[in-house]
């Protein structure tokens, strides 16, 4: 029993396909598959009502023409076994989004150890050093282990929820649900993600985030409508979008702090 | 005839995921709902109205809700004979009682926003299926923290995230009632045994004091040897031990029970 458990723990996961379902009118969705691969990040977008939620639902339960869309998932090019659907010890998605916040009175550096430790992790002062430092990265008030989990300011606590995620959760795919104006480095967020090898997904308007993507899943009256990806002028311009929102990012924490904010520096030298 | 008990604290989602749940059996299968609660409620009619499956509305009043719900269950379960799927929603305020029974489905709604799991007792070690509510509220380190705490009091326990708004879990949960087995009649056995609870507060004594409770209590104990115990409700009570209550509160009189000296044959006083 404990062999069989092991051996679907350990196989990792690292390609899902999305074989078609039928939109709310009952039409087929008109794609073959659609591959997504670790390190890949996937935008998804639509209007409200449009299905954006139920394509996530289906990838988080990985349906087999169980569910209201009638799509159906591979993991590894096969068809998953109920172990690695329902498996307790181990979700396949992790999510990040805007309506999450701590709960828990405790420090960084100890609610960091009982994440660790619930995970069954030890809890090696190195990998919650690293946790620390990458959260730092992407957001601009500084965050020490020190502080209480209750304290941290929206931009903090986001940026910690990430840094945790792609360090220390096991889950292959991360679902981000609207990270727009959460005072954080949002392309730094991503790109520490991917480095770590996750399938992300990104559910969201913010035309920064949404270009930043290898791939947009576009989804309309309940299917997804269109495949694209990104070009190479698309990266650019998400890039340049980027690069003027590091600087609204820096105008805000100087107003924060109780600076004069007396003219825009524009660093021309960090743009392509 | 398959009986399933859904037991959560108050507000956490029990009866929006409940609606979901429904949803996805009334097709399929005859339903019946039993709602529970101490005072008030109007679930069970909302349910009745919106998907069109009988129902039953019981108050527990002065007396335990899960001692009152154990009580009612064989009833209830009597009544439905023709029904393939019984689902009983509890008050859901004690955390040291266990509403389940082992020959049916528990399944323990628990909010995530409500604190460490350990402080749960029954409701939540001898469930069969914990359902998190609320999941999209925190943050995933703390979900997964909540989890393995879960797992930890409940080793054997199915973890399906739900969502009272959006419906989300309610097709897992579906499936997990679908494949569990059928109860062999109306005889059940708790889960877990209900709280010892007699004393003279329990006999509607209000002043602290403990030689006043003792002797309220030796007064009920009195009371309590003439009378059935059967929970016949003929005194205008629901429970004997609510009639005594009436009694010594000088609400009733002891004469009020039909049966209070010679009792012959107590399967008679079921009827």
């Amino acid at each position: 029993m404990i062999g069989i458990r092991g051996s679907v723990m350990n196989e990792k996961i690292k390609k899902i396909t999305i074989l078609p379902g039928k939109d709310k009118s009952g039409k087929k969705e008109e794609f073959e598959h659609i591959d997504i691969e670790t390190g890949q990040s996937i935008a998804i977008v639509g209007n409200t009502g449009a299905g954006k939620s139920q394509l996530l639902y289906d990838i988080e339960r990985l349906a087999q023409n169980d569910t209201k869309s009638n799509r159906k998932f591979l993991v590894n090019d096969k068809k998953p076994n109920k172990e690695t659907r329902f498996n307790p010890k181990r979700k396949l998605i992790a999510s990040l989004s805007q309506s999450m916040h701590f709960l828990t009175d405790i420090s960084v550096e100890d609610f960091l150890k009982l994440h660790l430790e619930s995970r069954g992790k030890k809890q090696d002062k190195k990998i919650i050093e690293e946790v620390i430092k990458i959260a730092n990265e992407i957001t601009g008030e500084a965050i020490s282990h020190d502080m209480n989990l209750l304290s941290l300011s929206g931009g903090q606590s986001r940026a910690l929820m990430v840094a945790d995620v792609a360090i220390i959760s096991d889950s292959p795919i991360i679902l981000i649900d609207e990270l727009e104006n959460a005072g954080i480095k949002k392309e730094k967020a991503v790109e520490v993600l991917i480095k770590k090898n996750k399938m992300i997904l990104i559910v969201t308007h913010d035309p920064s985030l949404a270009l930043s993507t290898d791939k947009r899943l576009i989804i309309k009256n309940g299917g997804i409508t269109k495949i694209l990806n990104t070009t190479k002028q698309e990266k650019e311009i998400a890039h340049h979008l980027n690069w003027i929102e590091s600087h609204n990012l820096n105008i805000r924490d100087q107003i924060r702090s109780g600076k004069e904010v007396k003219h825009l520096e524009i660093d021309c030298t960090q743009i392509k | 005839m398959k009986f399933i008990i859904f037991a959560g604290t108050p507000g956490s989602g029990k009866t929006s995921t409940i609606k979901y749940i429904i949803k996805e059996l009334k097709d399929e299968f005859k339903l019946f709902f039993a709602k529970f609660d101490c005072l008030e409620t109007s679930d069970s009619e909302k349910i009745e109205k919106e998907f069109n499956i009988p129902s039953v509305k019981k108050l527990a009043g002065d007396i335990c809700p899960d001692h009152y719900t154990a009580l009612e269950i064989p009833k209830i379960l009597r009544q439905n004979q023709d029904k393939d799927i019984v689902i009983l929603e509890t008050a859901g305020l004690c955390l040291r009682c266990s509403p389940y029974v082992e020959e049916g489905l528990g399944i323990n709604i628990l909010d995530i926003t409500s604190g460490d799991p350990f402080r749960y007792g029954p409701i939540l070690t001898q469930a069969d299926i914990v359902a998190v509510s609320k999941g999209d509220l925190i943050s995933q380190a703390e979900r997964e923290i909540f989890r393995a705490k879960i797992l930890k009091i409940n080793p054997s326990a199915k973890i399906v995230d739900v969502n009272g708004l959006t419906g989300e879990g309610a097709i897992d949960i579906a499936s997990f009632i679908k494949s569990s087995s059928n109860i062999g009649g109306t005889s059940l056995t708790l889960k877990h045994s209900m709280p010892s609870a007699i004393c003279g507060y329990c006999y509607g004594n209000k002043i602290i004091d403990n030689d006043k409770v003792q002797e309220r209590y030796l007064k009920g104990k009195e009371l309590k040897n003439l009378i059935p115990n059967l929970n016949c409700g003929k005194c205008g009570f629901k429970t004997c031990n609510e009639f005594i209550r009436g009694v010594l509160d000088k609400k009733a009189k002891k004469e009020d029970c039909p049966f209070i000296k010679n009792v012959k044959n107590k399967d008679d006083l079921c009827q």
